[in-house]
This record gives structure tokens, sequence and C-alpha cells, in this order.
């Protein structure tokens, strides 16, 4: 029995002690009994009151811990223990033994909202590096250059990369969640596309579909469409889990890369069957006794060597570009002195500029200009830019050669005092096989040789090569290399 | 014979240009060169060949322009020309024959002799026997 229930027990043994004194007869009692009647009333009605005090605090007590534990209950975080507590606690368990029961529930409890933070820490760590890897995915997929759908198996669009929102010109928040058909704006690529849906393959590719963007530029694509559940399940259970990737694969570097073979192949064609017609004609001329005097004998003889050397030049220069782009050649960079390597290319183009009395000047710095270079190779450019600028400058003009360190590069430029080259010609002159027209009269040329100086300087020496000209006054052509560092160098002699 | 017929060379090489100009000349043929489309537009303007050798690659006007041009005016529609080109199967031959009125198309490398006897068969010259 608890102290709620034993008090008006107390109550009534208090009542029946007063009932006792006060029925008593008066007579029968002396005068010190009247004082030890006095004293023990007063020591009984200070008991009680004191009862009563410390009944009326411990039932307060008890009010509030039931209150705070019906609270506990009422606060719906906790099981039917918890209930069970406040239930104990109202019909009277022990105090303590609830409490050391309530102590170790809370206990249990503290220990299990720690591990549940622990588990709500891993899992939020988890899923903040899930989102991260999927936005770093979503940013990769953004930097493939073909546009990618990626639809569930309602063909709702789960996402889109920049170029697909590109193409279908939508923003990035717009394309998820959209059914795929609204977004295609075009009738004849959702029946495409719903056609491969509908056959449910694996993989679906090379459907070809063409398209004109909005500024008229002509499009083509191929269509390759994967197919794939989250679960690889072969009962086909997880059909509604299955998402539809859908890859538009842009023709255009494939098509331009087909137009410049063939563009290629048609100017080697062109650029070889020119001599060969030549040799050719002549040889049959002098066949056919066409030239009867000696003259012509050799005017027709001398045509033939320039042709055969020409023809053989070309296929000297295609052989090298080839064998340069594809790697054959052996590349044997050395650390070389600048300065050195273009005095023996002007060594080389000299007799060829006395033969139009072009002065061949070298304005070479003082410093030791020190390059990591093939020497074969980066001469063979130094010689084509000089033998380039001696050709195209008119009798008696001048051709300069200079080299200069320039913070971490070293440079060499060739300037000439020719024809000139405009605009459009610079930035066409690198191309293989472009001869500026005007100038086709002046000299022979492959159109071979000034791709092949780019190449060398700028995918075999990492390099730099450009142009600077007017029409008229003349071209600069200028080199840039990176400076080979001072334990390259080899010592001075 | 050929003498008083006027042929129209038409190339950018200099040296096919002769070959073929010293083949006809010495057959009696009066022979006029041009470098380019344009300068053979100029050259048929002045001197009305009566038959026309042309190149198909060349520069400022090439040998597509050059035909445009001179089917475009009256007076060389029915001109005779022979196209002499380095293109092989990428060339569009029917277009040439049937749109462009080219009486033949050779292919480079070229026989002087070849081109001597198609000047010769289209100018109606009877060769000497």
């Amino acid at each position: 029995m608890t102290l709620i229930e034993q008090g008006p027990h107390l109550m009534s043994s208090v009542g029946s002690l007063w009932g006792m004194w006060s029925g008593t007869p008066s007579s029968s009692i002396t005068g010190g009994g009247l004082l030890w009647l006095a004293a023990s009333t007063a020591v009984i009605l200070s008991a009680t009151a004191a009862a009563w005090l410390v009944y009326a605090v411990m039932r307060r007590r008890e009010r509030r811990l039931a209150d705070c534990l019906a609270d506990l209950v009422a606060a719906g975080e906790h099981g039917e223990e918890d209930r069970d507590f406040a239930v104990r606690a109202s019909i009277g368990e022990p105090f303590d033994s609830v409490l050391i029961a309530l102590a170790r529930r809370l206990s249990d409890a503290a220990a299990a909202t720690s591990q549940r933070a622990e588990l709500h820490t891993a899992l939020e760590i988890k899923y903040g590096r899930l989102t991260a890897e999927l936005a770093g995915l979503k940013k990769v997929l953004d930097l493939v250059p073909d546009p990618i759908l990626i639809c569930d198996a309602a063909q709702n669009v789960s996402f889109a990369n920049r170029s697909a929102r590109r193409l279908f010109a939508m923003d990035s928040d717009s394309a998820e969640g959209r059914a795929l058909g609204t977004i295609l704006r075009a009738e004849s690529l959702w029946e495409l596309l719903s056609a491969m849906l509908r056959r449910k393959n694996a993989v679906e590719q090379g459907t070809a579909w063409e398209c004109e963007t909005a500024d008229g530029t002509k499009r083509s694509f191929q269509i390759h469409l994967y197919r794939s559940s989250l679960q690889d399940d072969p009962t086909g259970a997880d059909e509604e889990k299955a998402f539809n990737v859908i890859v538009f694969r842009d023709m255009a570097a494939l098509c331009d890369l087909r137009r410049r073979h063939a563009e290629f192949v048609s100017s080697v064609s062109h650029e070889m069957k020119t001599p060969l017609s030549a040799i050719r004609a002549y040889v049959e001329l002098l066949a056919d006794g066409e030239g009867n005097d000696e003259e012509t004998r050799d005017e027709f003889l001398a045509i033939i060597d320039a042709q055969t050397t020409r023809l053989q030049r070309l296929i000297e220069n295609l052989l090298n570009l080839a064998r340069i782009e594809a790697g054959i050649i052996k590349v044997n960079k050395e650390p070389q002195s600048l300065n050195d390597l273009l005095e023996e290319a002007a060594r080389v183009v000299e007799p060829q500029a006395g033969l139009k009395q072009i002065t061949l000047r070298r304005e070479l710095s003082p410093l030791y200009l020190p390059v990591l270079a093939d020497k074969d190779l980066l001469l063979q450019a130094a010689i084509n830019l000089l033998s380039n600028a001696v050709k195209y400058t008119p009798d008696g003009g001048t051709v300069t050669l200079r080299s200069r360190l320039d913070d971490d590069s070293v440079l060499f430029e060739v300037a000439d005092t020719g024809v000139g080259l405009t605009p459009e010609d610079c930035e066409r002159i690198f191309e293989r096989f472009y001869r500026v027209d005007r100038n086709k009269d002046m000299a022979s040329g492959t159109g071979l040789g000034l791709p092949l100086a780019k190449h060398i300087v700028e995918d075999v020496h990492r390099g730099k090569m450009s142009v600077a000209s007017r029409l008229g006054e003349g071209s600069t052509f200028r080199v840039l290399l990176p400076r080979a560092s001072h334990q390259t160098v080899p010592a001075a002699g | 014979m050929s003498v008083g017929k006027t042929i129209l060379l038409c190339d950018d090489e200099p040296a096919i240009l002769k070959a073929a100009e010293f083949k006809l000349r010495g057959a009696g043929f009066r022979v006029i060169t041009a470098g380019d489309g344009e300068a053979a537009w100029e050259a048929a303007c002045r001197d009305c060949p009566d038959l026309i050798i042309s190149d198909y690659q060349m520069p400022r006007l090439d040998g597509i322009g050059l035909l445009r041009k001179l089917r475009a005016d009256e007076r060389f529609a029915g001109l005779p020309v022979i196209m002499l080109t380095a293109k092989g199967l990428e060339l569009d031959k029917r277009m040439l024959q049937e749109t462009l009125g080219v009486v033949d198309v050779m292919v480079k490398p070229f026989s002087p002799r070849e081109i001597l006897a198609r000047a010769k068969a289209l100018l109606e010259v009877e060769t000497p026997a």
C-alpha cells in the first residue's frame, strides 16, 4: 500500500485518539495527569501536523512524478514499457523499484538514442557522399559533347546532359520529370525513339537522325539506346525499374574527318598528277621526234628533270608528314644551340637566295639559346621557312633570320620583304596543299612545306608557329620553342 | 588543213600548257594560251577560238565557272570544249557533258598525241595521208 492510500488511515487513527481523550471523564484525572495529558496532546498534535506535512509533501511529489510519467507517456515517443512505468507507479509499486527500472530503461533508451545518432551520422555522411557522387556524375555527363537523355520505363526524363538540353532547348530544371515525347520537338525523332523503346532490346545502335537547329545548321546524329534495370533481374520483375540511356552521337566530327580525308586524297592526286602529266607529255613529244633541234630537246629534258624533282619532293614531304604524324620517325631530342642550328639552315638556303640576289641577313642573339630538339627535324623546319621566304621574295629583296630569348622560351623569326599575305591567306597558310593562287607563278611548291614545319615545331617540339603579314610588304614567320633547362645545356665547345 | 583554226588552251601549269601548245602548233593550228579561267574568258572574247581545251582546277575562275560563263553567252553556245583534268572518279562526267555541253573529258596524265587527234576530229581536219 502506498502513502497515498495510507493517508486516510492515518487520519482515522488520529481521530480515534482525539475521541479517546475527549470522551474520558475529568474526575479520574489528577493535576499531574492533567499536565501529562496536555503535553501528550501537544506531542500528538505536533506529530499529527508533522505527519500531515510529510504526507502532503510526499503526496505532492508523488503527483508530480505521476504527472511527469504521464507526460512522458503522452509525449508518445516511447513504447508500451514506458506507459507501464506510469501504471506501475500509479498502482502503488514501491517507488524505488519503479525508479530503478525507470533509470535502467532510461539508460537503455540513452544508449539506443546514441546508437541511432551514430547511425544517423553515418547515413548522413553516406548520403552526402552519394549526393556528391551523383552531382559529379552529372557534371561528367555534362562534359560529354554528345547529347544524352536518361528516362525511366514510363518514358519520363530523369536526366538530360548539357548537350541534350541545348539540342532540345531546355533549362537544367525543366528537363527532369518531363515526358520524353514532350521535349523532343520533332515528330520524326519521337517516332524513331518510341519504336526503339518498344522493341525493348538491351542495346539499339546506330539509327541515323538528322535535324536542323534554330539557327539553321544541319546536324546529323547516330542514336544509340542502352536499356538497363537497376538490378539485373532475368525474370523481368523489375520491369518498372528499368531505365533507358539515349545517346545522340554527333556525326559532325566524323563527317568533317571524312570530308577532309577526301579533300586530302583529291589534293594529293592533283599534286601528283600534275608533274606526272608534264613528264609523260614531254617524253611523248621527244619520242615522236617533235623536238627537232637540240635547244628544244634540252628544254624538254630540263622540264622533265624539274617535274621529276617536284614529284620526288612531294612524295618525300608527304611521307615525312605521314611518318611524323604516325610517330614512325624516331624523334631524337638532344640539347642543341638554336643559333648553331639556324646558322646551318641559313647556309643551306644561301645558294638559293644568291640566285635571286636576295640578302640573307642574320640577326642572331649573342646569348646561348638552349633548346631540346631533334636536330634533323628542327633544321628541316627552319630550312622550309627560309626557303619559303626566298621563294616568295622578289629578286634583290631581303630575308632576315632573327633569334632571341623570350622569358622561358627561345624564339626565332624569318622575316621577308616579299609579296605578303592577306588575312585569309594567313589563316589557311598552314593547311596542307594550300597555295596562294596569285603567287603560284613565282615558284613551284607542294603546299606541304609550311604544314610540315608547323607540325615539327608544334607537335614534335611543343612550340608555337605563327605568321604576321601585310600584302605587298612581306611576311614574318615566328617560332617559339621552350627553353631547355640549364641542366641540359652541354658544355660550351 | 588545220590552218586558220584557232584553239584556246587553258591551264595553270605552264609546263602542261607548253607541251600541248607545242604539239598542236606543230600540226598547224593557231594556239592561244591562258593561265586561268578569267584569262581564258578574255581570250575567248578577243580571239573567238574554234575549240577550247581547259583544265578543271584553276585559280580565279575554274573550268566549271568558265563553261557556265561561255554557255550563258550566245556567241559561244555551240563552241566545242574539251575538259582536261587531274580529277578521276569523283568527276561528274554526265553533268559536264549534258548540262555544260563538254564534248570530251580527258584525264591527266594526258597524251599530246591524243589531244591532237581529238582536236583534229572535232575540227574535222583531214589527217594528211
